[in-house]
């Protein structure tokens, strides 16, 4: 089982950052995850959709709305993959758009697998 | 306390609305410009959290609408963004903003920054209400506590204004002591301004909520009562006599057989009303009911210049 605080898994989440940033309460925390994860899914499908019809505004758009969320449950690769998405999509970049989104869906992937292993749970002393 | 979280993004907003509600502020939430700007309309709203980015009107066009309202509460407002450059804290706080955290927000440093906030609107609250106190000082006068010679002409006029418009009279009564000089130099002025005071306590009592009563001079009472033709006024200062008259004024161990006079007038017959003629002719109506033997009412007719009286009872 992966250690919470080794640094790898740190980048996708940080769980001693987001649960301070929760006053320790895992549960909420839960609850908050759970919401990331249906609001992702909804995204995903949105940014294929944008990338598909070359919708550069939509794309740096979600990129941005992405970031924001993942920044806030401190899903490092998962901000950085969504950054890189809003740049694309100001930059008018399809390839970088593309890489970008593969890039948001392998780091999702991690994700999910890792909270299922480790869910959150309150902080250690 | 109130707060405002005006923030499109689900997770950053539950984040914030639990540690507010933690902190004890009362959280009130917007997902958007417009559902900021229509909740910040709320006066008792003081403290507001702006996300810079949200669909609508944004984080920066409410603080600059905000900033533009007058005779506004003050409201003290964090943009938060995402964009953390010089030029954007400085396009942010340019806006309007008081203060400005880039996301994602350090919630000890939040906590601490709403303290200031909060020590701007208690600030402001108590400037406002030394404000209130001392115009209320300069607006009434120090022995009798009613409206000063000023601020009851200003009403008067303002009531002209406004019954000029609704097309309603407005009526005036001036009224004095009888012999209140002899009550002065008999008793004495401590004995005379409780008499004073004793006789304005029944006369307020005796008028409408709507009516406004102000010393116009030493023991000229001048009363402006909004809606009121000539024949209500004339009734309402029946009252006010009477009243005076029924029975002594206690001041000090005496009671004083006091009684007052009145003269009254109203803008019904005036075209175009002004106070300074309706003050006249209620003045003019009262220098006759002294003449004719004190202690009644006399009425002015602004049309014709003739007195109506209405006997002692």
């Amino acid at each position: 089982m992966p250690n919470h605080a080794h640094p790898d898994w740190n980048l996708t989440i940080n769980y001693q950052e987001v649960l301070e940033r929760v006053g320790g309460d895992a549960s909420f925390l839960e609850e908050l995850l759970k919401m990331y994860i249906d609001d992702y899914n909804e995204k995903s499908r949105l940014i294929k959709d944008a990338i598909h019809r070359q919708d550069f505004v939509a794309v740096q758009k979600l990129g941005h709305s992405l970031k924001g969320s993942s920044a806030n449950l401190s899903l490092a690769s998962l901000q950085k993959a969504s950054l890189a998405l809003e740049l694309a999509g100001r930059d008018e970049n399809l390839v970088q758009a593309q890489k970008a989104l593969a890039c948001l869906e392998t780091e999702f992937a991690k994700l999910k697998d890792y909270l299922q292993q480790n869910p959150p749970r309150p902080e250690e002393d | 306390m109130k707060i405002l979280i005006a923030e499109d993004d689900l997770i950053n907003s539950r984040i914030l609305e639990k540690n507010l509600k933690n902190w004890g502020y009362e959280v009130v939430i917007a997902r958007s410009g417009e559902a900021a700007w229509e909740c910040l309309q709320d006066e008792t709203l003081r403290l507001a959290i702006l996300d810079w980015m949200m669909p609508g009107m944004d984080g920066t066009e409410i603080c600059k609408k905000i900033r533009r309202k007058k005779n506004y509460r003050y409201t003290y407002i964090i943009l938060l963004s995402a964009k953390d450059r010089k030029q954007d804290i400085i396009a942010g706080l340019s806006s309007g903003a008081d203060d400005y955290m880039t996301k994602p927000v350090n919630f000890l440093e939040l906590r601490a920054r709403l303290q200031t906030g909060r020590r701007i609107i208690d600030l402001e609250d108590k400037l406002l209400f030394v404000q209130r106190q001392l115009k209320d000082l300069a607006s009434r006068d120090s022995l009798t506590r009613l409206w000063n010679r000023v601020e009851i002409v200003r009403f008067l006029g303002e009531e002209l204004e406004r019954s000029h418009r609704e097309k309603k009279p407005v009526g005036v009564i001036m009224l004095d002591i009888d012999y209140f000089k002899k009550i002065n130099d008999f008793y004495g002025h401590d004995l005379g301004d409780e008499a004073l005071l004793q006789i304005i306590s029944r006369i307020a009592k005796k008028v409408r909520k709507s009516d406004k009563i102000g010393r116009y001079g030493g023991d000229e009472i001048l009363i402006v009562l909004p809606n009121c033709n000539v024949l209500e006024v004339r009734k309402i200062a029946e009252r006010l006599r009477t009243s005076v008259a029924r029975r002594g004024i206690k001041a000090g161990t005496e009671l004083l057989p006091v009684t007052i006079s009145a003269g009254c007038a109203s803008s019904d017959s005036l075209s175009p009303p002004s106070a300074e003629k309706l003050i006249r002719s209620a003045d003019a109506a009262l220098l006759q009911a002294k003449n004719q033997g004190r202690n009644c009412t006399v009425v002015h007719d602004l049309a014709v210049e003739t007195f109506g009286e209405v006997k002692n009872a």
